[in-house]
């Protein structure tokens, strides 16, 4: 043993060679990749917010005429590929790709040029979305019903661009979930069994194969599209043998698939700081991992649940509605079961703890909407009106902005060895909070009351939704400044922010025992894993060593 | 929403059903956040218990859940099939003859509607329909999908190119009622709006017969106009 010690791989000061941007550009590394994607989504966040500010300028007093039918279309589409392509999707999967593979131990990921790929083809997606927007966006809505997309009827290449765009995007994101998936599969330290995986790491294994299903569902559609529009397709075009419902049919896979994506990273990010916030672990992990894979699989086959006004069987519509209210289960059980763990603990409420109970009751509301929205009959109703967009952006919110904020929070310190700022933080969590309900409460009433409907570039005066729509206005501008002090705090906290060590918070997971900013290869030594909560079992080991100095030293080597 | 239609009744209730489940839902999880964020409230170094969970509790809670999500399917299986029923024609509705009910064939257009009456007499934006009467309107789509929305007389259903969808509904009250168009159909889709007039039987026969001759009228003028050589 004495005579041939393993050879320590040194990397400390290891020479750049290149520029830090062409060091950072070309890196496979997961750190590199995953803080390009958080970066970029933080940035199209604040984009989407400008779009979303242009379309409730626009209707905050009825008959406006500050944008064109055209340019609010366009604004409208923008904003929704922006808002799930270029900030929600990339942002979960970014700091999934960041830190689960520290949760896990992994000294970095299994198809790292893969997982890069994915970035790039992201980035490339985002040149091409946003490059149309200099000579002729899409004006097709957030998701584009056919046959309205056929060249027939929108014969600029605003269509075709958007199409390869989320196109493009879509494709990285199913790179980006193989990379995980087989890192998550392959390379979980000795002893992590998967009972003992962090919850957010189990988060990012349900939602790398949940992509896996509906990424490639998606990408046929645009495809059939594609060909359709240029090559004299008929995929979606009736009279000539076309279906234009099958475009609902794969769009809306992806679309129900992605929005529960968006809530179980949200709910994994969740219970990981809710669990060490409040000093005890997950009241009953394994009823919440169940819970989260019964999200994926439920929330998915619920596609038709945009479909209630469209002539399909009405069979298929129980159906939908059956997968839809089972949803109520497993995600009643998780919220519980988050409730539960805060009960009996000492609740330590630092703003990563605000933001989740932020996530946890904005998407409780928005979920609860779409109970209503689930109930076909009650659906013929509210389908379409401004209450589905309250109810939809409740839970997205409550999950990307506010889940992705408490993420933000809580892995910002291990990310440039910083926290962000508390104060700032605090005022940010309180303003965005009155800033959803203040408009997304009178959009849901005004949908509920009167009807109003959605995509609309304006509406007429004596229908009764004026107040409501000027308050949801007013509203959308405490959101965004809301939003905005927290992007800014991001920003400043990178040189400003208190230094934060490297566990700030006392985690129980293995990314806190890497140093912060993690190197290259992120851990020099790994614990041999014996629970669901390495890093405390470490604590506990080191201070009763410390307490009890008499023990003698451990001779062994440490493993792997 | 004002019901005004045998399925707007069961809509509504459907509607008030569901509201009632999630406010109970919304009520629930955020007064329990709230009293655990109040109550155990507490500063960094208190070690509390480690309980991490039960069996029993677990199973009790989705059970609850279960049933309540159970109940809720159920209540939306029964009020939709009711607001799926055939309604009847009242004593004060059209008598048609040889049972036939009345069928008016719904067009969406980018963006107008546009209504055909048995007598082949058509009208834009405008479908008069008489009062306590079963009227299957017949949706169909010439372009892209539009969604066919009157809120007090009917729920939502889209007009999809290529395919047939039926409204059914019985208005029970003289007056006007009108909707937007629901899904996104290009431009002027905003603008897409259409109203359901609804009349005496006799006021709707009397209505037909006179759209039907003035159609007549326009189109001999124009022939005779191309005839004449006036018009190209």
């Amino acid at each position: 043993m004495s005579e041939s010690p393993r050879p320590e791989l040194v990397v400390d000061g290891f020479p750049k060679r290149r520029a830090r941007w062409i060091e950072l550009a070309t890196s496979g590394d997961h750190k590199d990749v995953g803080r390009i994607l958080v970066t970029g989504a933080l940035g199209f966040l604040f984009i989407a917010l400008v779009e979303w500010i242009l379309i409730r300028l626009q209707l905050a007093i009825p008959e406006n005429k500050f944008l064109t039918p055209v340019a609010f279309n366009r604004m409208l589409s923008l904003y929704g590929g922006t808002a799930l392509f270029f900030f929600a999707l990339p942002l979960v999967l970014g700091l999934a790709y960041y830190v689960a593979p520290l949760q896990i131990g992994a000294r970095g990921t299994a198809l790292p040029r893969i997982g890069q790929t994915g970035m790039a083809l992201w980035v490339g997606a985002a040149v091409v979305l946003y490059s149309g927007f200099m000579w002729t966006p899409t004006e097709a809505g957030v998701n584009p019903l056919s046959p309205l997309t056929e060249t027939a009827f929108l014969s600029n290449n605003g269509v075709d661009a958007w199409a390869t765009s989320v196109g493009l995007a879509t494709l990285g994101f199913v790179l980006i979930a193989v990379d995980l998936l087989t890192t998550l599969r392959n390379m979980r330290a000795p002893g992590m069994a998967w009972r003992r995986v962090p919850i957010f790491a189990w988060g990012a294994t349900v939602s790398s194969w949940l992509m896996l299903f509906i990424g490639p569902v998606f990408l046929a559609a645009l495809t059939m599209l594609m060909i359709d529009r240029n090559y004299d397709g008929i995929f979606f075009a009736d009279g000539s043998g076309g279906a234009p419902l099958l475009w609902q049919h794969l769009s809306w896979i992806f679309y129900s698939g992605s929005y529960m994506l968006v809530l179980i990273f949200a709910f994994g990010a969740i219970a990981e700081i809710v669990a060490v916030f409040s000093g005890k672990p997950l009241f009953n992990r394994k009823a919440v991992m169940v819970s989260l894979a019964a999200i994926a699989v439920l929330g998915t086959l619920a596609w038709m649940q945009n479909m209630y006004t469209a002539p399909i069987g009405v069979g298929w519509m129980y159906f939908a509605m059956l997968m839809s209210l089972a949803l109520i289960v497993p995600v009643g059980v998780i919220i519980f079961n988050l409730i539960a763990t805060m009960i009996g603990g000492v609740l330590h409420m630092r703003a990563p703890l605000l933001w989740a109970a932020g996530a946890i009751s904005l998407i409780s509301i928005g979920l609860a909407g779409e109970i209503q929205q689930s109930l076909v009959a009650s659906a013929w109703d509210l389908k379409n009106t401004t209450d589905a967009t309250a109810s939809t952006h409740f839970a997205l919110i409550g999950g990307a902005v506010f889940g992705g904020f408490a993420a933000l929070h809580y892995w910002y310190p291990k990310m440039t060895a910083r926290t962000m700022g508390e104060t700032l933080g605090r005022a940010s969590f309180w303003t965005t909070l009155v800033g959803v309900l203040v408009t997304f409460v009178p959009l849901a009433l005004a949908g509920y009351n009167e009807g109003q409907v959605i995509d609309a570039y304006k509406y007429f005066n004596g229908t009764g939704v004026d107040g409501y729509n000027l308050i949801a206005s007013i509203g959308s501008l405490i959101l965004v400044a809301g939003i905005v002090m927290n992007l800014v705090n991001a920003i400043q906290s990178r040189v400003n922010g208190p230094e934060a060590g490297h566990d700030p918070w006392g985690g129980d997971t293995l990314e806190w025992l890497t140093l912060s900013p993690p190197d290259p290869h992120n851990f020099d030594v790994l614990p041999d894993v014996r629970s669901e909560r390495p890093m405390r079992d470490i604590r506990e080991a080191i201070a009763h060593r410390t307490a009890s100095p008499e023990l003698p030293v451990r001779e062994s080597e440490p493993v792997a | 929403m004002a019901p005004h239609s045998p399925a707007t009744d069961q809509i509504d209730t459907l509607v008030w059903i569901g509201f009632i489940a999630a406010a109970i839902v919304v009520v629930a999880i955020n007064v329990a956040l709230f009293y655990a964020i109040r109550r155990y409230r507490g500063e960094r170094g208190a070690s509390p218990r480690q309980i991490s969970g039960g069996r029993r509790v677990q199973f009790r809670v989705a059970g609850a859940l279960t049933l309540f999500a159970l109940v809720v399917f159920v209540l939306g299986i029964v009020f939709t099939d009711k607001a799926r029923e055939t309604p009847t024609t009242g004593s004060a509705g059209l008598v048609a003859e040889k049972g036939e009910t009345l069928e008016i064939e719904a067009t969406g257009q980018q963006w107008l509607w546009r209504y055909a009456y048995p007598n082949d007499a058509f009208s834009y934006y405008q479908l008069v329909i008489p009062v306590d009467t079963l009227v299957k309107l017949k949706l169909v789509s010439t372009d892209v999908v539009h969604t066919w929305n009157v809120p007090d007389l009917a729920g939502k259903h889209d007009a999809v190119p290529g395919k047939t969808n039926w409204v059914l509904l019985r208005a029970d009250k003289e007056g006007s009622f009108t909707g937007d168009a629901a899904s996104l159909s290009g431009q002027a889709y905003a603008a897409m709006r259409t109203e359901v007039k609804v009349v005496s039987p006799d006021e709707y026969e009397e209505f037909i017969e006179t759209q039907k001759t003035d159609i007549e009228a326009a189109q001999e003028r124009v022939v005779g106009l191309i005839e004449n050589g006036e018009v190209p």
